[in-house]
């Protein structure tokens, strides 16, 4: 069951068109990733969602909802993590916890919500006082406290160093596990990949591309590379120049690089292997949704 | 507990964390002490001055300063996210100034009336009026201020640059007595030294001038409808 339906959203801010036609539907229980650079429109198309902002045009359901008519009901049922936002410095973790919880019918416990999100020994500590990961993990925390159906999480991660933002990840799919459906407005790749069930990838106000990680990879045919180092003497480029899918073999010294699209590197080894031709420090480069992000925008990433 | 007392409970816990609410409580009753030694008894200038710095203290500084870093930290936006409309915080907010206000100017009425031997005055509806309409109209300008201010910091700034030409227009820089008497007729169309004059009056036994009282309730009317519409939520 689709509990975000957005068709045809448009909306331009003093004739600057910054969504131009988006649609997308986000499935019950998923953690629906929204990938793009800055300025790409992500940030815009989720406050359309939450009620927000209010679209030029185009239709959104929310649980069967309209944000812009249905904002109050809609409002007990989804948790929002926005980016800049702060609390005052001197309100305590708890206070702040305490206080939205009020906000909501049917709130969870904020006492099992310190406890999961790590924050037992900054339960009375201000908000000022907490470093970028606990401020990062109260805002998650508070997202939740309504007990939603659908969180919404913008760029969480940013500004977290590489332990703490692993640390979130694992949260983020703890999440998911207890049903609810998450979508995460992201400009890290590899947060996407490893988080997302499904990616929207934005560009200049439209999507270009929504698929699995993996679908959006392998669907995105970019030449990639393997390398090796020859243990037998033979000519490579003579022997592999010709393979499906190969499109460029340098020789430097004993060293090889292949470069090609598709399968070429299971082709490379058979043939390889067939001319009994020994190689060691075998690699084949991965392709990651970088890859596929600079193939579908024509452009790099940042 | 239901949110709007929750909610309440714990601006008013922020509120005295906040070593500026000490301060507008601090500095009028400073002023006061220091030059209540040398005031003759019945005296009916120095109350009332320490009455308006209290008042503008608070809506000078206090009110669009807090109000302008809730939009800064985007907490409004935060909260129209939630069941709990963002209006509501904003009204918390003018309530616990007010109350801020009051306690001030109490505890500075209880210090005079008490141990400086100052004059209490008679009529409770000229006190209340007074009260009202002054409160009103400096809360007007900070509200003001906190619409057009971009953060709280600006939203300090424009206070303080407010309020030190208007506390001398006003007569609390020195006793209106000793100001030249252009200064003094200029001071009373402004809405702190009409307040400050008013409440003269009121400490002498009479009741305010009729056109202090439309002084300050014009500037409330129109500096309040213009701060609800330059308000921006974020």
């Amino acid at each position: 069951m689709a509990v975000i339906e957005v068709s045809d959203l448009t909306k331009s801010y003093s004739g600057q068109t910054v969504l131009d036609g988006v649609s997308f539907s986000v499935e019950e229980g998923e953690i629906f990733g929204i990938l793009g650079p800055n300025g790409a429109g992500k940030t815009t198309a989720v406050e359309c969602v939450e009620g927000l902002r209010r679209p030029d045009g185009g239709s959104i359901r929310v649980l069967g909802l309209e944000p812009g008519k249905d904002g109050k009901a809609l409002r007990q049922q989804i948790g929002v993590q926005l980016q800049h936002t702060q609390l005052p410095d001197t309100i305590k973790v708890w206070e702040a916890l305490d206080l939205y919880a009020s906000f909501y019918d049917a709130p969870r416990d904020w006492r099992e919500l310190v406890r999961q999100w790590g924050l037992t020994d900054k339960r009375d500590a201000r908000f000022g006082k907490l470093s970028g990961g606990q401020k990062q993990r109260l805002f998650i925390a508070l997202a939740l406290i309504g007990n939603p159906r659908v969180a919404f999480l913008d760029e969480l991660t940013t500004g977290l160093d590489p332990q703490a933002r692993r640390a979130t990840w694992e949260l983020i799919k703890q999440v998911r596990a207890e049903g609810v459906t998450v979508v995460l407005v992201s400009h890290f790749m590899d947060e996407v990949e490893e988080l997302c069930d499904r990616v929207a990838v934005f560009d200049r106000g439209g999507i270009v591309a929504l698929d699995t990680p993996a679908g959006l990879i392998q669907g995105v045919d970019a030449e990639h590379r393997m390398r090796f180092t020859l243990m037998t003497e033979a000519d490579p480029k003579a022997l592999l120049g010709g393979l499906p899918g190969v499109s460029g073999v340098v020789r430097d010294g004993q060293r090889v690089v292949v470069t090609g699209k598709g399968d070429f590197a299971t082709a490379v080894t058979a043939q390889l292997a067939r001319h009994h031709v020994l190689v060691t420090e075998l690699r084949i480069d991965t392709r990651t949704l970088d890859d596929a992000f600079v193939a579908l925008t024509g452009r790099s990433f940042e | 507990m239901n949110a709007l007392a929750k909610l309440t409970t714990v601006e008013l816990k922020l509120l005295v964390r906040e070593p500026g609410s000490m301060f507008t409580v601090l500095i009028p009753l400073f002023i006061l002490v220091v030059f209540g030694s040398s005031i003759e008894p019945g005296d009916t200038v120095l109350l009332p001055m320490s009455l308006a710095i209290a008042v503008g203290l608070v809506g000078l500084y206090m009110l669009p300063t807090t109000l302008a870093t809730y939009r800064e930290r985007g907490i409004l936006r935060r909260l129209s996210t939630t069941p709990l409309p963002p209006a509501n915080l904003l009204v918390v907010q003018l309530l616990m100034q007010l109350v801020l206000a009051a306690l001030a100017c109490g505890l500075l009425i209880a210090v005079a009336g008490t141990a400086l031997g100052a004059r209490l005055p008679g009529a409770g509806w000229a006190v209340a009026v007074t009260f009202l309409l002054g409160t009103g109209a400096m809360f007007s300008i900070g509200l003001l201020i906190a619409a057009l201010a971009a953060n709280g910091r600006t939203a300090n700034g424009i206070g303080v640059l407010l309020y030190f030409p208007m506390a001398y227009l006003a007569g609390l820089m020195q006793p209106a007595d000793q100001m030249p008497g252009f200064l003094v007729a200029v001071g009373e169309y402004t809405p702190l030294g009409a307040f400050r004059q008013s409440l003269h009056e009121v400490w002498s036994g009479g009741s305010p001038s009729l056109s202090l009282l439309v002084v300050m309730a014009a500037y409330t009317v129109v500096l309040s409808a213009a701060a609800a519409r330059f308000f921006r939520w974020e």
